[in-house]
């Protein structure tokens, strides 16, 4: 199947004096699963549309491969599109929507029944090629979307939030069909999507972005594990924020002394300073968090959410922060009661530290 | 390299599918309302003919108290009418969606009985029943009773407050049922009676409602001449005397009849503008969940509510009886008598043909095209929305300030000399149907486009499909429904246009409506109600259509 690398190279969008997309580049190696995440108005959507050409940039470009394609109408891209609303076409049975964009291309019908009749096959959708999309679920409607997008062949699979619309069950479910095609056929596909898990789960790379910006690139691993920004910190999973002052210099392990507010002592490898000064904010996941009974650093339980597999503790740490631990349930495991002295820790590979003033 | 190709992709985009549909909107829009326009307003200020300078024409209207009181005469009838219309309607609606009278479906017919009724023939019925020879007044007489003169200024706005109610009526019944219940419920709540609750909670949210049926009652009433040409007498309004000005067997005066023609356009269009401004400034956007609700009413009350609603349509539905019974009825001239008889259509059969074939192909063919150009502009109006657009819509919605009569002048005088010379044909005719409507069609387009997510077609053209191919293969077959009730109602409205056609025609061009009016003109009332009886069955199969299969409400009227 032909697909391509897509490079973007200083994009920008605007609208009036909004600026939607600013200045961002990317690079997606064929046959990626790149994924766009951000929340509403990130400008993840409006890179997506100027991909298919629904949009033109204000300044930048895009090329597929090495061609450059500004210039060529959004009719002629050969993009596969998967919208967040379905997009369906109501009036089209299943096997005519599936069948629009090869007729749009002027395929003889014989291939067209046949690419057609294999896309049936593949999305498990044969059963129901005669419907029309009123009496198909939302899933089911989303998997013709799906097989109409691909059916065409095209160079770059486009997906704007295409599981928003489904409940849970279904969003997971399909995520897998998702994945399982994209891998099948290899095609180089750019997601966007505001759900991190959906995009931990699917992608090969993911652009954080925030504003108009890519706040953060690379594998879901490094996103997770090594948050570059603050940002990225709180927005990728759970993070407790603290903040901390640094105390002194690494030691010959290279570990940086810092002191939270309230007392509380913890180290932090110099790898994971992000930024310079005095004042800082120690970003941990709750996961991380080891809670043991004792007053050693003033901590004291606040409250326990007791969540079936896993249990969450509230703890006052002084000065008024909180932070929380969260741990698998154990068989056996008293519950200690609000008020109890604790003492809590982080291993320091666990933290990163973000300069106040900013940072990176 | 960007920088290169940047003229070559904004050159092809100029070129492609919909801007050039857009130039083409220009271009007809341009030559159907902006030329004849702007040819009225010229000759208006030209020294040509019998004046000397620009502003002779101007000046003779405001020195000759015969021209300028019917200034006067129309501003009269048209805000009485107005306020008539108001003060019968706002109640009527109140009563017939809130309470539970008797014989609703006989009301809302009724509304849209009269609001389509063919013109004209009305106003005759109301001299054949309460004129000096009627047969009401005079049956009534026998008793020594004498009922106000049908004649006249209160004549004619008795007839106006009747037939326009029904903006009124509609437009305030779809007001109310856009009000969501836990408004009232919250006035009652806090201790307001029912009385006061209206007037200080609902009445003000039926502002813009009301206020956009006022003004469209006042711009119809302004340019109707229907009505005023039979009851008038020597009350002259201003549409009249452009009619008799401008086709004057005994040399009428262009430039005058033109100069009256703006001095009627300013008048509808400030008025139209006015209603924009009320009704941006009054939206009220609030949301509603639930609309309110129809309330069981005790007996006196409901009683005298159904009465009062009855009373009024029945009143308002007379006209259109009187000519379907007269229609049936042995004719002696204007005198009626009381004998059934075919003998009206007999008489009508041997010259029917022609205008009802008439009738028929021109209103079909101005649909036909009101349909096509209406939703291509309304896709570009809605899909490709920038300043271009939108003034290109603003331009088109110019056209519902442009009364017939005046667009008939218009053309006439825009397209009298070779290159353009179509006075006379018939394609003038289905011309100034289309371009009437076309506002109206491009409206109800417009919300039908604006409901339908734009994904489907952009799913389409990232499928390769083109701009025509999309909009042919996705975009009309997700509006098609909205499409089909467009045209119904452009047929049921446009087929019984007068006062461009009468202006416009040429003998062999006449359609039925020009025949109703030549039968009256002639007190052949017989044979008026015989066409009339025939054009009204016209007009009310595709509504019947409409309100019947494609389950619609009558304020689509509007």
């Amino acid at each position: 199947m032909p697909t391509t690398s897509v490079t973007i190279e200083a994009l920008s969008k605007r609208f009036g004096d909004f600026v939607a997309v600013d200045d961002v580049s990317l690079s997606i190696r064929s046959g990626e699963f790149f994924t766009l995440l951000g929340s509403s108005g990130c400008g993840k959507t409006t890179l997506l549309r100027v991909v298919a050409g629904f949009l033109r940039q204000s300044a930048g470009r895009v090329l597929f491969g090495d061609r450059p394609i500004d210039d060529v109408p959004a009719h002629r891209r050969n993009t596969g599109m998967v919208f967040q609303n379905y997009a369906i076409f109501p009036h089209l049975t299943v096997t005519q929507n599936i069948a629009y964009g090869l007729k749009a291309r002027g395929l003889p019908r014989a291939e067209v029944d046949r690419r057609v009749g294999r896309m049936l096959e593949m999305t498990r959708l044969a059963p129901f090629a005669a419907r029309r999309p009123r009496e198909l679920s939302g899933g089911q409607q989303q998997r013709v979307v799906l097989a109409r997008a691909v059916v065409i062949e095209p160079d770059v699979l486009l997906m704007d939030e295409p599981l928003s619309n489904l409940d849970a069950e279904m969003r997971v479910h399909l995520r897998g069909e998702i994945r399982a095609l994209q891998r099948e056929i290899g095609v180089t596909t750019i997601y966007v999507t505001h759900d991190q898990e959906e995009a931990l789960s699917l992608s090969d790379r993911i652009a954080v972005m925030r504003a108009g910006r890519i706040e953060q690139l690379g594998t879901p691993h490094e996103i997770f594990n090594e948050p570059r920004t603050r940002f990225v910190a709180g927005f990728i999973g759970e993070s407790n924020f603290l903040p901390a002052r640094r105390a002194g210099e690494a030691d010959a392990a290279g570990l940086v002394p810092f002191e939270a507010e309230g007392g509380p002592r913890l180290a932090v490898p110099a790898s994971r300073l992000r930024g310079t000064g005095a004042r800082f904010v120690l970003a941990f996941r709750p996961h991380h968090v080891r809670v043991a009974p004792g007053a050693a650093n003033g901590a004291v339980l606040r409250d326990t959410v007791y969540a079936g597999t896993s249990m969450r503790q509230v703890l006052d740490v002084g000065g008024g922060a909180q932070v929380v631990a969260l741990a698998l349930s154990q068989p056996g495991a008293v519950a200690t009661a609000p008020g109890a002295a604790l003492r809590f820790d982080v291993v320091p590979e666990a933290i990163t530290a973000f300069a106040e003033d900013g940072g990176p | 390299m960007s920088a290169r190709t940047a003229p070559r992709a904004a050159l092809r985009e100029l070129l492609g599918f919909w801007p050039m549909v857009t130039l083409a909107a220009f271009a007809i829009v341009a030559l159907l309302l902006v030329l004849p326009v702007a040819s009225i307003v010229g000759l208006s200020f030209s020294g040509k003919g019998d004046a000397a300078s620009p502003l002779e024409n101007y000046r003779l209207f405001f020195s000759e108290r015969f021209y300028w009181q019917t200034l006067v005469n129309s501003f009269q009838v048209s805000a009485l009418a107005t306020i008539g219309a108001v003060l019968v309607g706002v109640p009527a609606a109140y009563f017939t969606t809130r309470y539970d009278i008797w014989g609703r479906g006989f009301v809302r017919a009724a509304v849209v009985i009269t609001f389509v009724s063919p013109p004209f023939i009305g106003s005759y019925s109301w001299v054949i029943l309460f004129g000096r020879s009627g047969i009401v007044s005079s049956w009534l007489a026998q008793w020594g009773i004498q009922l106000p003169s049908i004649y006249g200024a209160q004549g004619i706005v008795f007839v106006f407050v009747l037939q326009y109610f029904p903006f009124v009526f509609l437009l305030v019944s779809s007001g109310l049922r856009s009000i969501d219940q836990s408004v009232e419920d919250a006035a009652r709540n806090l201790g307001s009676s029912e009385l006061r609750g209206f007037l200080t909670v609902i009445a003000p949210m039926l502002v813009p409602s009301v206020s956009t049926g006022a003004l469209l009652v006042f711009v119809a009433a302004f340019s109707d001449f229907g009505t005023p040409i039979i009851l008038g007498e020597r009350f002259r309004v201003l549409p009249v005397l452009v009619y008799s000005e401008f086709v004057n067997d005994f040399g009428g005066r262009p430039t005058l009849a033109a100069t009256l023609s703006v001095l009627l356009l300013a008048v509808t269009a400030l008025a139209l503008l006015l209603q924009r401004a009320i009704a941006t400034r009054f939206a009220h956007g609030a949301q509603t969940i639930r609309p309110l609700e129809m309330r069981e009413q005790p007996l006196a009350k409901r009683a005298l509510a159904s009465a009062y609603v009855l009373l009024l349509t029945g009143l308002a539905l007379l006209p259109m009886a009187t000519v379907v019974v007269s229609s049936f009825l042995e004719a002696n001239g204007p005198l009626l008598v009381a004998r059934p008889t075919l003998d009206n259509y007999r008489a009508i059969a041997r010259n029917l043909e022609m205008p009802l074939a008439n009738t028929l192909l021109f209103t079909s063919a101005a649909t036909l095209l009101c349909a096509v150009a209406g939703t291509a502009i309304a896709y570009v109006v809605v899909r490709r929305r920038g300043r271009v657009t939108g003034l290109l819509d603003m331009v088109i919605m110019f056209s519902y300030a442009v009364p017939g009569i005046v667009l008939g002048v218009g053309l006439v005088v825009a397209f009298n000399e070779p290159p353009l010379l179509l006075t006379g044909t018939a394609t003038i005719i289905v011309l100034a149907y289309f371009i009437r409507r076309l506002p109206f069609s491009v409206r109800s387009a417009v919300a039908m486009l604006q409901q339908v997510a734009r994904d489907a077609e952009d799913a389409s053209t990232n499928l390769g499909a083109g701009p025509l191919r999309t909009f042919l293969l996705v975009t009309v077959p997700m509006i098609s429904a909205g499409i089909l009730s467009g045209a119904l109602l452009t047929w049921s409205n446009t087929i019984r246009e007068l006062s461009a056609t009468l202006i416009l025609q040429s003998g062999s061009t006449a359609t039925m409506s020009v025949s109703i009016f030549t039968e009256v003109v002639n007190a052949n009332f017989g044979l008026a109600a015989a066409h009339g009886t025939i054009l009204i069955a016209l007009t009310f199969v595709p509504l019947a259509i409409l309100f019947r299969f494609m389950g619609k409400r009558e304020e689509v009227l509007v």
